[in-house]
């Protein structure tokens, strides 16, 4: 039975952001590929849409720069023929700071001859950002 | 065949909930279904956890109370067993003033004898506050560091 690309993704992700040895992740990168972190990128420039192998290489050593990651374990996993969706929390640390950063991530991720062609994260960022500047933000309450 | 057949259920259900037919939504969920999404719950307090028909019937009539119009998208699907994970494009229109507020919301749902049982979703909340609430918070941010 073959191995998931997507298993082959994660090892390469990881050891990208952690080891910062990207070229496993640059093997299985398409050179189309579409990817996409959602969040504030004025407050975490690493987030954002990229187009294209290069463009994501960058970014994964602009997160390397950036984080550590120390532990990530996944709540829920959905494998398709060519597409999985996993539900995470992952345990950081912001390398500038060195706070601990705890927070639930979402993706889709596409493949296409075991290359990754599209990815999608969804972070809780709003919790994020509170842990990040460290304290709590305060805002007028929405009505019930 | 089972993936299949739930990928299909799950679009009837957004088709349903979308069009404002919150009765028909829940027909679509079990009597005990579990509802948990990330949200900063004293800023958006009918988000956070929920659980049975009842509570989610409140929850839902509150956000269809807030918008006149609704309508979503769903680029990616992903189905295993039981289990459904959609990336869901949203689209409201504010009752207040007209004006739309688009997110995406990474939603994972676990079906029961063709019911949805769970539904946990992940949000970029940043954004769907700063929308929703019609503050630029990185602003708020800069501007207002504690001591």
């Amino acid at each position: 039975m073959t191995e998931h690309s997507l298993w082959r993704f994660s090892r390469a992700l990881h050891r990208a952001i952690n080891e910062r040895q990207p070229a496993d992740l640059e093997a299985l990168l398409d050179e189309d590929v579409d990817w996409a972190i959602y969040g504030p990128i004025d407050m975490f420039p690493f987030f954002g849409s990229r187009r294209g192998k290069a463009a994501v290489i960058e970014v994964v050593r602009q997160i390397a720069e950036n984080i550590r990651v120390h532990r990530f374990d996944r709540e829920s996993i959905m494998l398709g023929v060519d597409s999985a969706a996993s539900m995470m929390r992952y345990s950081l640390t912001a390398l500038d700071s060195n706070k601990p950063i705890s927070l639930r991530i979402a993706h889709f991720a596409q493949f296409k001859a075991g290359q990754l062609t599209n990815l999608r994260v969804l972070v809780d960022t709003f919790d994020l950002v509170e842990q990040a500047v460290g304290y709590p933000i305060h805002l007028p309450r929405m009505a019930v | 065949m089972t993936a299949d057949l739930h990928r299909q259920r799950l679009l009837n259900f957004l088709d349903v909930y979308y069009a404002g037919d919150i009765e028909g939504a829940l027909a679509r969920c079990t009597d005990d279904v579990e509802f948990v999404a990330n949200a900063p719950v004293d800023l958006l307090p009918h988000m956070g956890h929920r659980r049975g028909t009842e509570a989610m019937r409140e929850m839902w009539t509150t956000v269809h109370a807030r918008y006149s119009e609704m309508r979503c998208e769903v680029p990616i699907l992903v189905a295993e067993g039981d289990r459904v994970a959609a990336n869901i494009r949203v689209f409201f229109r504010k009752r207040s003033n007209q004006r739309m507020v688009q997110f995406d919301i990474a939603a994972f749902y676990t079906f029961r004898d063709g019911r949805i049982a769970q539904i946990r979703e992940i949000i970029d909340t940043f954004d769907m506050v700063e929308q929703v609430l019609e503050r630029d918070v990185s602003a708020i941010l800069r501007n207002d560091k504690p001591e």
